[in-house]
């Protein structure tokens, strides 16, 4: 998905790896793998990582019932910068891996933490099966009798979380079998497999006590070499697990006037049909904007969508919920978990970005 | 009551102006001696805690091997990764490598910039990289400020970075704004070092930081019993402890010497407060007569020591400061002990150590002045003002028979206190041997002088003569006084003397042990290209013969700093020949790895020659037979010597960085110009067996270049001491030597009567001084440096340089001697008979 785009380019590691793909005295230029429709993915293997694309990222969230009105959140990022490819040593910084995860809690605040490291050194990355980690943070994929599941483990240091993600509901493919357009022509794309509904217990910490946790989350895996024009300024993205088990899915990239570059939803109903809505079919409008008094920016907390016949719309469980990460670049956006009301309701995440200021896009 | 004080002190310092300057200069020298080590000390090892806090930076925990030719795998970086405890780990390699075009090694340090910033901040580069391309993950090299100005490179720039046959061609980066003005650094990204330079798929280090809830001791005790063999795991505070104890016994040396100076300084103010007590006594009397209590006449000379010792004490803090900015300029922050390369270190005074100092330098004025305080509380008003002072107020005698007694417990108890260990790593029981060995000496002066003179007396002896030995017989305690200065300070002198001649002629034998060949060739930390390895080998190679050495460290307390590992071309079978053994040679097993230790690994981690112990070496645990200890001078902290064959075997990877020649038929310049090429383009160096020796001996005499300045502050001390006590001895005597003068004695037998007594006086001082020296350089090469350096030597007295300094020094009191007889001759004799009726 594009909105992450900016997290994992290469040319946002400041003095690290300045174009060093082009100009490092050893490496040659670098050659992607490049996302083809018709594509047959294949799991577990497609849930492991694809090292030959530029980047991907397994990106997980949640609303919880217990704590009540809480979310979770914890992704991570894999990024190959081109930079020394030929170097011959394990630790070569050919593929790199951030991770961030945030806590929202009603009442307490929002929690955010984020790493980064190269695979090989403090992190490593499966491409049999989803298995990431970086330090103590772990995201992977097991079987069980009962089922699959996801088991997410990640400690800071004022918030951790160790949760078991079990699936209720089969892989949602986004777009074509999981070939997701991202612009009207087609030569912008990525693969991109959803896992909604996964029903969620574990156990949270913070503020030094453990605490029970129950709720619905979402799993996104997305993987691409070129993802997004060179016009979008910002996007905005959300991903709903339905009340009534279905799922919603839909995203617009805008431009610097605020103009949609590029929409699609898709929506799966109870019953698992699957719909897909493109261009003019989808339609975002703001509703109420929250202004952020760390940044100034003003943010759409309450946005409309018309998805073809249904409309729906977003409510912040909190408004705060703005972002800053460091790694690899300064950004600040709103990512944060949100009511769906309207046609269809449920809870999820919202992401908007590129409203503090232009997000730092690498044309692909 | 003040006034009365003040007016008497100013009298003290108006009347006796030479020697109340001198007792002050005294202690304000020792005070000055102290303090400049001190200092000098605090702000080398300050800077080098700085310069390695740059390169380390602020881990909770360090990951390494226990050898250098070890190294920490990345499956065990990354299990320790994932530990929750964990915060991060930084991997860094830390490797030498050589500039092309120039000859020192460098430091170059493999970092993880996503790790790094965490950990060592200091070594990022500059974060707004204004190079055009490229960057660290790139394979850009970064140097520090200090560096890029020596060398003349700027950012863009191309180098080839070379170790042994590795070269690895690259540009800089850029600069590291982290590192210190005297940091001279090279970092990179450690995957490109690893490329270029190893170890593969390892790393040197791992700098843990744990989350803050995690208490690092119980974490690291968790973890070493699961640590894989020849892994070891430290904490980040070991590093401080290890340079610390780097210099420490050096530095408590030092300190003692200046301890010194400061003791002969108290002896000073002793000799000049009782001659003092002495001269006015009848003023003493005559005040306690008008209601001056005891208790305010033991105060007063104690405010008049005093008032000698704060302001000397200050005066010292002034001249030692002046000393330490001297000295760093001069030697560097190590005087001269070779501990710390780092150039000249800024000093920082604080507070407490110069208040310390202070004390110091008023303790040493008063606790000269308690005994001539007591002597003035006793002394009987009535008799003071008929006759003066009174020596032994109140006691008739008894002070001799208890003399044996005294010797009787002394004399074990100093043989005792050399029989004791370290205490710490201080050979604190020695230093306590060496002050008794002093308070024998002091204490014996005056029971051997009335014994000595008092047979003399009974001959027959010229008028003048007989007068000076009568004179001295009789008075043995300003005998005593005038002595005891001399003793301490001659004691100590030649104590010293012998203890750096004792030590010279040793290094100087083990020497021509350790340099058997003509030529030797080093490359300084990098290992020699093979190229060269390969020529010396070759027929047409000038050479009959070539000993290759690796030279490697060891870790087998992580709070030491490591043992030198030595790995050499040598015969298994008869390894004396190349090494200075100090005991019998223990045959191994054929298919033992053998190992000869030096003394200082003997000593500190209790190896035994012909015992098997269990060594982490090239990551192994592995079986060792100690088959020897050699003498070593060169490492402090100890050396393990390893043949070649046994090492390789062990799977070690030999890659010399010396190379021992025997040119053939001698031929030392042939040899010289065939080595040219290689040396010219690699940066070796090619030193002769002379070269070598004279520099290791000019490195030992710089080294001890500090204590002959010790040495001669101490003799002068003693000799201003012997100066003020005889002139104030004569103007004691005044009326004795009047009544002389009325019976016949003209004014020059007076002026040889008063010299000969000061020579006498000498001489017995002198005597005791030299056998106190004698058992206290004893003490110092038998106990101390073996305790504090773990250097055993054999004593070596140099007879020729202690007979001079015996003749200089009896040519000075000659001189002191003199000065005071010139003053019997001034005397005006008839005025003084006049006011003794």
């Amino acid at each position: 998905m594009d909105r992450r785009r900016f997290l994992v380019t290469p040319l946002l590691l400041p003095g690290f790896a300045r174009s060093a793909a082009s100009d490092s005295p050893s490496a040659g230029a670098v050659v992607y793998a490049e996302v083809e429709p018709g594509r047959k993915l294949v799991f577990p293997r497609d849930h492991g990582a694809h090292p030959d694309f530029r980047t991907e990222w397994w990106y997980v969230t949640g609303a919880l019932d217990e704590p009540a009105d809480s979310g979770f959140q914890l992704t991570f990022f894999r990024s190959r910068p081109g930079i020394a490819e030929e170097l011959r040593s394990p630790i070569a910084a050919r593929q790199i891996v951030f991770a961030h995860a945030a806590l929202t809690l009603p009442g307490v605040g929002l929690r955010h933490a984020e790493r980064a490291a190269r695979a090989g050194l403090g992190s490593g990355l499966s491409s049999e099966d989803c298995d990431v980690w970086l330090g103590p943070w772990r995201l992977r994929r097991l079987d069980s009798p009962a089922g699959e599941f996801l088991r997410l483990q990640m400690n800071a240091r004022d918030f951790a979380f160790d949760l078991t993600l079990a699936a209720t509901r089969p892989l949602l493919l986004q777009g074509r079998d999981g070939y997701s357009r991202k612009d009207a022509a087609g030569d912008l794309a990525s693969h991109y497999v959803s896992w909604p509904q996964l029903r969620v217990s574990g156990r949270l910490l913070y503020d030094g006590k453990g605490r029970e946790a129950s709720g619905k989350a979402w799993f996104d895996h997305e993987w691409s070499t070129r993802i997004l024009g060179s016009g979008a300024v910002g996007w905005d993205w959300i991903g709903i697990n339905l009340a009534d088990g279905g799922a919603l899915m839909a995203f617009r990239l805008r431009s610097a006037s605020g103009a949609t570059l590029h929409a699609h939803a898709a929506w799966r109903d109870a019953a698992g049909r699957l719909r897909q809505f493109d261009g003019p079919e989808v339609v975002f409008t703001p509703l109420r904007n929250w202004q952020s008094a760390r940044s100034g920016a003003s943010y759409p907390v309450e946005i409309g969508i018309r998805i073809g016949e249904l409309g729906v719309r977003t409510v912040p469980i909190v408004d705060d919920q703005e972002l800053s990460v460091n790694r690899p670049a300064r950004v600040v956006y709103w990512e944060g978990l949100v009511r769906v009301e309207g046609s269809l309701s449920g809870r999820g995440y919202l992401e908007l970005t590129g409203y503090a200021g232009r997000v730092p896009l690498a044309a692909g | 009551m003040r006034r009365l004080a003040w007016w008497l002190i100013a009298a003290q310092f108006r009347t006796r102006r030479t020697a109340t300057l001198l007792s002050l200069l005294a202690i304000a020298l020792g005070v000055a001696l102290g303090y400049a080590i001190h200092l000098i000390n605090d702000a080398a090892l300050a800077d080098f805690a700085r310069a390695m806090n740059t390169v380390q930076g602020d881990p909770d925990v360090v990951l390494a091997a226990s050898d250098s030719a070890g190294s920490v795998p990345l499956g065990v970086l990354d299990e320790l990764a994932r530990d929750p405890a964990v915060e991060v780990v930084a991997a860094v390699i830390d490797t030498r490598v050589r500039v092309d075009g120039t000859a020192t090694p460098l430091r170059l340090l493999g970092i993880d910039a996503f790790s790094a910033a965490a950990v060592m901040p200091r070594l990022l580069p500059r974060p707004a990289d204004d190079s055009p391309a490229g960057g660290i993950l790139g394979g850009r090299v970064y140097a520090s400020p200090a560096l890029l100005e020596q060398l003349g490179l700027r950012a863009g720039d191309a180098l080839t970075l070379r170790r042994g046959d590795r070269h690895w061609p690259t540009v800089v980066g850029g600069e590291l704004p982290g590192t210190g003005a005297g940091d001279r650094l090279l970092v990179a990204d450690i995957a490109w070092v690893q490329a270029h330079f190893g170890p593969n798929g390892a790393v040197s280090e791992g700098r843990i930081r744990l989350t803050p809830e995690t208490d690092p001791a119980r974490w690291q005790a968790d973890h070493r019993p699961r640590l894989p063999v020849g892994l070891l795991l430290r904490a980040a505070d070991d590093e401080g402890r290890r340079v610390a104890n780097l210099s420490r016994a050096y530095r408590v040396n030092l300190n003692v010497l200046a301890l010194v100076a400061l003791l002969t300084g108290a002896f000073l103010v002793f000799a000049t407060q009782l001659t003092a007590v002495a001269q006015r006594s009848t003023q003493f009397a005559l005040l306690g007569v008008l209601g001056l209590a005891p208790r305010m006449r033991l105060l007063q000379v104690l405010l008049e020591a005093l008032a000698i010792g704060l302001p000397g004490a200050l005066l010292g803090l002034g001249i030692g400061y002046a000393l330490a900015l001297a000295f760093t300029q001069i030697l560097g922050g190590d005087l001269g002990g070779g501990f710390f390369s780092t150039s000249s270190p800024l000093l920082v005074p604080r507070a407490a150590p110069a208040l310390g100092f202070l004390g110091l330098g008023c303790a040493a004025s008063l606790g000269g002045a308690l005994y001539p305080a007591w002597l003035n509380r006793r002394q009987p008003l009535a008799q003071a003002l008929k006759t003066g002072f009174a020596q032994n107020p109140g006691a008739h005698g008894h002070r001799f028979w208890r003399l044996p007694l005294l010797f009787a417990l002394l004399v074990p108890a100093a043989f005792g206190l050399t029989r004791l260990p370290a205490i710490s790593g201080l050979p604190l029981a020695g230093y306590a041997a060496i002050a008794v060995v002093l308070i024998v000496g002091v204490a014996a002066a005056p029971w051997l002088t009335r014994t000595v003179f008092g047979l003399l007396s009974r001959r027959s002896l010229s008028p003048p003569l007989q007068v000076a030995v009568q004179n001295v017989a009789q008075a043995p305690l300003m005998a005593q006084v005038a002595a005891s200065g001399l003793i301490v300070s001659f004691a100590l002198t030649a104590s010293m003397v012998i203890m750096v001649a004792s030590f010279r002629s040793a290094v100087d034998q083990w020497l021509d042990h350790v340099l058997p060949a003509p030529l030797y060739l080093r490359s300084k930390g990098t290992p020699l290209p093979q190229a060269l390895l390969d020529a010396v080998d070759r027929a047409d190679a000038p050479f009959a013969r070539v000993e290759r050495t690796a030279h490697g460290s060891l870790t087998l307390d992580a709070q030491r700093p490591a043992l030198a590992l030595i790995v050499r071309e040598i015969d298994r079978r008869d390894p004396g020949t190349r090494l200075p053994f100090t005991g019998p040679l223990f045959d191994a097993a054929p298919g033992e790895v053998v190992i000869w230790i030096s003394e200082a690994v003997e000593e500190i981690y209790r190896l035994r020659p012909g015992e098997r112990r269990r060594l982490p070496l090239l990551g192994g645990d592995i079986e060792v037979f100690v088959g020897g200890v050699w003498r070593d001078y060169a490492r402090q902290f100890g050396a393990v010597v390893i043949a070649r064959e046994d090492y390789t075997r062990l799977g070690g990877d030999f890659a010399p960085t010396d190379l021992a020649l025997w040119p053939r038929s001698g031929d030392e310049a042939e040899a010289l110009r065939w080595l040219a090429p290689f040396t010219a383009a690699q940066g070796l160096e090619v030193s002769t067996n002379g070269e070598l020796r004279a520099l290791s001996l000019s490195i030992f005499d710089r080294s001890f270049a500090v204590t002959h300045a010790l040495e001669a502050a101490a003799m002068l001390i003693g000799l201003f001491g012997l100066a003020v006590t005889l002139a104030a001895s004569v103007w004691l005597r005044a009326r004795e030597l009047a009544t002389l003068g009325a019976l016949g004695f003209d004014r020059r037998m007076l002026g040889r009567a008063v010299m000969l007594e000061g020579l006498l006086i000498a001489a017995i001082g002198l005597l005791i001084g030299l056998a106190c020296g004698l058992a206290i350089g004893a003490i110092l090469t038998q106990v101390v440096n073996p305790q504090a350096f773990h250097w055993r030597m054999p004593l070596d007295v140099p007879v020729l340089a202690l007979l001079a300094g015996v003749a200089l020094t009896l040519a000075a009191a000659l001189l002191a001697s003199r000065h005071a007889a010139r003053q019997a001759t001034r005397l005006p004799l008839a005025q003084v008979l006049a006011s003794a009726q």
